[in-house]
């Protein structure tokens, strides 16, 4: 008999195809499938998040509280620590008032911290802490402007949106460190300050808006000066690059536009000479910078 | 941001080299194939009915090969979808061929020209260590004999 190696042909058990060929198709399904995860998960929990009950919120604030107004108060003389007191004071007042207005939750407490920086800055944070800069208030004309902004952040407290964006972003944090491996699960929380801007999506800024525009009508029975702020960061856009939180906000005149529908209404009985519709002055110890 | 960076510079060197490496071999491999063709290999357990002489010995040769970082990433992706391990296929073809080759060379050198019962093992040398990239021993191993027939 006669015997022979045969020649064995080659391509049986390795494929000719290429190797990043399948590597980046398997990439882009992976890569596809957790972002459907992802959108998935960001939609359910928003509406998961808004079941938390607000004792909750308020406990995890108090963990991972950071004492900034606290430690900013001890450093400065008396007579800046009894204004500082009094603009907080003020502000909380005013924000008072208006959760009337916003006729929040019982248990949701609002509490407002000043913070004497010059940036042009405010926003809300978990368990109803809300922040105002100096900065915001210098570029404000009156009381009215203001009170929409802290009734804008009010609204967010209202709607839980700052629980809604933490639990978004920790739970697609958690998702994809477990998935690729990359980064640490644990060190969403332990990064975690009061400061921490949360970003907020731009249809719950609107859904801001429009409750805070309505909070203003209730309060000062007009909504006049709503959308100063807005004119103003559209101004101050050329000089000053936008602050980080509010880029992510609704472009400037896109939320004027959007206000301005609903004040076609409401501004009817407020022609510009009309007593009704005053403007409030700011108080003068909140122009002392 | 940092872990995806090297992650990506991790995945071009293996890639790079890897597939140089793969390359290499596989034409080193189809060469010496040729050069081994006359020596013939069986699985059968005993030898031909022809004639031998009364002399006979263990043949095997081995190889480890590692698995680069390239591979061990599109695996890892494949774990997730299913389907054929395409980079882990080249890489058992090349072992499993080069283990045969050795044999080959360590018959030849003991002057056989025919090896029966070729077995191959194979191993994963860091079975059961995460995070570790891998790296896969083939053995082959024979009874070499020195055939009268001509062939």
């Amino acid at each position: 008999m006669d015997y022979q190696n045969p020649k064995i042909p080659e391509g049986i058990n390795v494929t000719d195809e290429h190797p990043l060929k399948g590597f980046l198709y398997l990439l882009a399904a992976v890569a596809g499938t957790i972002a459907i995860i992802v959108l998935v998960i960001s939609l359910s929990i928003g509406e998961l998040a808004k079941l938390v009950p607000f004792e909750t919120e308020v406990s995890l604030a108090e963990k991972i509280k950071a004492n900034v107004s606290d430690d900013a108060i001890e450093n400065l003389n008396a007579s800046e620590q009894a204004r500082h007191q009094q603009v907080q004071a003020y502000l909380q007042n005013l924000a008072d008032k208006l959760s009337r207005a916003h006729q929040l939750p019982e248990e949701i407490k609002i509490t407002v911290h000043y913070l004497d920086e010059p940036v042009i800055n405010a926003f809300a944070t978990l368990g109803g802490h809300i922040f105002i800069y100096q900065g915001l208030i210098d570029v404000l004309d009156s009381e009215n402007a203001l009170a929409m902004v802290v009734a804008h952040e009010i609204a967010h407290v209202k709607y839980r949106h700052p629980i809604v964006a933490l639990s978004r972003g920790a739970s697609i944090g958690l998702i994809l460190s477990m998935l690729t491996g990359v980064g640490d699960g644990g060190s969403i929380a332990s990064q975690m300050s009061l400061l921490t801007s949360l970003a907020f999506s731009r249809s719950q800024e609107t859904e801001s808006d429009i409750d805070a525009y309505n909070a203003l009508i209730s309060y000062y029975g007009h909504a006049q000066g709503a959308t100063d702020l807005f004119n103003v960061l559209k101004k101050s856009n050329h000089i000053l690059s936008p602050p980080e939180l509010l880029s992510s906000h609704p472009l400037s005149e896109k939320r004027i536009e959007k206000l301005n529908e609903l004040d076609k209404g409401a501004y009817a009985h407020c022609s510009k000479n009309s007593m009704g519709c005053q403007l409030t002055p700011l108080p003068d110890f909140l122009g002392v910078n | 941001m940092y872990d995806l960076i090297i992650i990506f510079i991790l995945l071009v060197l293996g890639y790079v080299f890897g597939q140089a490496a793969e390359k290499r071999h596989f034409r080193s491999i189809i060469k010496r194939e040729e050069q081994y063709r006359d020596l013939l290999t069986f699985s059968k357990r005993f030898p031909l009915d022809a004639d031998y002489d009364q002399k006979a010995s263990l043949v095997g040769g081995s190889v480890v090969i590692s698995v680069d970082y390239f591979k061990r990433f599109a695996a890892g992706l494949r774990n997730l979808i299913g389907g054929r391990v395409t980079t882990y296929e080249s890489l058992l073809e090349r072992a499993r061929r080069e283990a045969l080759l050795r044999m080959k060379e360590e018959a030849r050198q003991q002057g056989m020209n025919t090896i029966v019962n070729v077995k191959l093992e194979t191993s994963s040398i860091t079975k059961g260590r995460r995070n570790q990239v891998g790296a896969v021993e083939v053995y082959a191993y024979g009874t070499g004999l020195v055939s009268n027939i001509d062939q």
